[in-house]
């Protein structure tokens, strides 16, 4: 094994003789000594709700202020929070805390093992929440590669007026209510471009929108172990039923959507349903928009299996480089900033659910009710929203979502591979390639299923992903 | 010459010498910024990605092995890299074509004298000083495909009736229609200033040479216009190939690849597997597939610019 640091120090002298791969040795990487954790730098997105980064810089400054420490905080665009950390990691420097919104588990190796600060929370709140432990522990490799403080969940938005003039106003339960109901709104709705916006395109909610359809139908990427299981008479079951959804009730508009595709479209009343977080329904209210006396929200929707399941919408997952020369300071931080997970909430305009239901328990709680507390202030804020929904509990539903929230890697663990896989869009382009008929359902899953194995078989090599003997 | 002569001769020579050797320490004094500018910036990433291309080497990680060609075994065998393939070529000299052509009409017309000509070459010249992300945004919403700029106006003008509806990004032939108009929109004032310093080059007195002996219009273009500008347009069309077949912006900021990786060129699919997936091996191999190609451009490049010198 060699590295790319090494190379970079040899390089010109190995290319010259051609033999660099012989030449280089194992990597030594020695912190700074003391350092004396005067500085913390901070990566962090930029949220869907503005004001939460209104709350969170001065927060993380107010932090650093009362203990002597600079902190710095650099906020990114989401689709830039995984390139930013492989530059970071190939000059190893940067930030010592990088915030990611979806997997971080393809740098583990690069980040401190944060089963002390995971331990220390759980000491103070309890469990965190399942999903959240998913996606940041590799159970294979036994390590905590990052902490997360919130969850964002992801819930079907519908148009009222639409679904009650086709004589369903509580909006669609299972997939098939899409299918029956697209028609109708054609019928009722001609101008309407796209009945259901459910996007199949590269982007991060088509993304989760398509693994929604998969775990309904019964399907998944890998079994809970770890083996490849995407070829599988349920994934042919999902596609099928994209295929018939598509021709029924979509465009090719949502194969080109972007993150903010499907909000735009709702908001201009171009589509009745899509999948998403309050975030769209949030900037409605900000611009007072036509749409928002329509604009209701229902659970995941049950597949033919009755399974009903949609992935997180955001999984924060805080890392702390191995680079970093604050690593106490960041470590600390991360558990203050979990501590503040009631303000978080609020700062996000119940956007952020918290990963810790403990940590946002009324105070003075004994240990085993704080899950239970911090739950009913959950519920108490959907159920009476303090921004101003008509009405007050048009989220409460959002309090009951984590039955039927999880993470990414269902039934299994987040791992790399699964990291890689959402983000070269495999499963987004399985979908769309069905639906579309630009290749038949069993060709599109035989298709993806090689790639998906290949990948895996990859990481597997690492070291960084169980699995393999039942792979499909 | 006398011995006497050489002698007097010989501390002149010596001067002369003297001085050549400091211009030529001089020369290499200046020319040193450049080419460690090309060295660092250039020439060793693009050796570190040669060197990456043969191994697994993953974003998250510093250590990797070597897989010899592996990488470019597994990518050759790849539909969605064929197709990227397929459409770094199409978008390549479809967009050079279109840019030569509509470059040479716009540098033509550029020659008359008309009122308005600074205020329509300051216009020619604005999409090659606006930064590339906000003119794609522009374009973006031009082609959206639920808000389209376009299609609202064709509907307007009754081109579209009820129920149609063009989704430039949605569909792979539109898509690949609308990288290709961004990327000629982007290149055409290059091309067009290019092309109209090639023109305003051409002696006066050759055309009116060719008038008095009654060469037509279009034997002036053929025997006259196009031999001398062809050192120019040659060098104008491979910078424009080199810079289109390593281009990843407009593909990148409009379509992503999409729909289903059916828009890709090699350069955005490059990014997507080896920066946004994390296969750095695969990705470096993807980038660096035309490296051939481009060497022999650029030889041929080369070759061109000395003849333009002579001319």
């Amino acid at each position: 094994m060699h590295t790319r640091r090494q190379f970079m120090l040899q390089g010109g002298k190995l290319v010259a003789m051609g033999v660099a791969g012989a030449a280089a040795g194992p990597t030594v990487f020695t912190r700074g000594a003391g350092a004396a954790d005067k500085t913390l730098k901070i990566l962090q997105w930029s949220h869907f709700v503005p004001s939460y980064d209104k709350w969170f810089d001065p927060f993380a400054k107010e932090w650093g202020a009362k203990r002597g420490i600079e902190v710095t905080v650099d906020h990114v665009g989401f689709a830039d929070v995984v390139p930013r950390a492989t530059a970071e990691v190939a000059a190893q420097s940067g930030h010592d805390i990088h915030m990611f919104i979806g997997l971080a588990s393809a740098f583990e190796e690069h980040v401190l093992d944060l089963k002390d600060v995971v331990g220390t929370l759980e000491k103070k709140y309890g469990k965190q929440v399942e999903l959240a432990h998913r996606s940041t522990y590799n159970p294979f490799t036994k390590k905590q590669f990052a902490v997360s403080d919130m969850w964002v969940p992801d819930p079907g938005n519908y148009h009222k007026k639409i679904w009650t003039d086709i004589g369903q106003p509580n909006g669609p339960a299972t997939y098939e209510d899409l299918v029956k109901a697209a028609p109708e709104i054609k019928k009722k709705y001609p101008n309407m471009q796209i009945p259901i916006g459910i996007g199949l395109s590269q982007d991060i909610d088509s993304n989760m929108a398509v693994r929604n359809m998969l775990w309904c139908h019964g399907g998944s990427i890998q079994d809970k172990d770890g083996n490849v299981v995407l070829n599988s008479p349920e994934t042919l079951a999902a596609l099928e039923y994209a295929k018939r959804l598509y021709s029924v009730g979509m465009t090719q508009a949502v194969l080109s959507w972007n993150a903010a595709s499907n909000n735009q479209a709702f908001n201009a009343q171009e589509t009745s349903y899509i999948l998403n977080s309050i975030s769209a329904y949030r900037t409605a209210q900000d611009n007072n928009l036509p749409v928002l006396e329509h604009y209701f929200f229902v659970p995941a929707l049950k597949g033919p299996t009755g399974l009903m399941l949609a992935s997180e919408h955001v999984m924060s997952g805080y890392v702390v480089w191995k680079f970093s020369k604050s690593q106490e300071s960041a470590k600390e931080f991360l558990v203050a900033l979990i501590d503040a997970s009631r303000e978080s909430m609020l700062a996000s305009k119940l956007y952020n659910f918290p990963s810790f239901y403990g940590a946002a328990s009324e105070p003075a709680q004994p240990m085993s009710k704080k899950y239970e507390s911090g739950a009913a202030w959950i519920a108490k804020q959907c159920n009476n929203d303090p921004f101003g929904s008509k009405p007050v509990d048009k989220l409460a539903l959002l309090a009951k979502a984590l039955p039927w929230s999880t993470n990414l890697g269902h039934p299994g663990f987040a791992n790399p591979a699964e990291g890689e896989i959402f983000d070269t869009y495999v499963i987004t382009d399985m979908f769309a390639k069905a639906a579309t008929g630009a290749l038949s359902p069993k060709d599109a899953m035989t298709e993806a299923s090689n790639r998906t194995k290949e990948i895996f078989n990859k990481w597997r090599k690492k070291g960084m992903v169980p699995g393999g003997p039942k792979d499909r | 010459m006398t011995t006497a002569e050489a002698t007097l001769a010989a501390p002149s020579g010596n001067t002369a010498e003297t001085l050549s050797r400091r211009d030529r320490r001089l020369g290499k004094l200046l020319l040193a910024p450049a080419l460690a500018y090309i060295f660092l910036l250039v020439a060793l990433p693009f050796l570190l990605a040669l060197f990456l291309s043969l191994t697994n080497s993953s974003a998250g990680s510093l250590d990797f092995s070597f897989v010899g060609l592996q990488n470019f075994k597994n990518v050759v065998t790849n539909a969605v890299f064929l197709r990227a393939l397929r459409n770094t070529f199409i978008f390549t000299f479809v967009s050079q074509l279109l840019v030569m052509v509509l470059g040479n009409i716009l540098a033509r017309a550029l020659l008359k004298s008309f009122r308005g000509k600074l205020l329509v070459r300051f216009l020619i010249l604005l999409p090659w000083a606006a930064p590339i992300s906000l003119a794609t945004l522009g374009w973006l919403w031009i082609f959206d495909s639920t808000f389209s700029v376009i299609n609202w106006l064709l509907k307007v003008a009754g081109w579209l009736g009820p129920g149609q509806w063009y989704y430039w990004l949605g569909d792979p032939t539109l898509g690949m229609v609308a990288i290709i108009t961004v990327h000629v929109w982007r290149l055409l004032p290059f091309s067009t200033v290019i092309l109209l310093a090639g023109l305003t080059s051409i002696p006066a007195e050759v055309h009116e040479a060719a008038d008095i002996d009654g060469a037509g219009p279009l034997a002036k273009a053929f025997q006259i216009t196009l031999p001398m500008m062809l050192p120019i347009l040659t060098v104008a069309i491979l910078f424009g190939v080199v810079f289109t077949f390593t281009d990843m912006n407009v593909v990148y900021l409009l379509t992503r690849g999409g729909p289903y990786n059916s828009t890709h060129v090699l350069a955005s699919l490059a990014y997507q597997e080896g920066v946004l997936g994390g296969d750095v091996g695969r990705g470096a191999s993807i980038a660096i597939f035309l490296l051939p190609l481009l060497v022999v451009l650029a030889v041929v490049m080369l070759r061109v610019s000395r003849r333009a010198e002579v001319v």
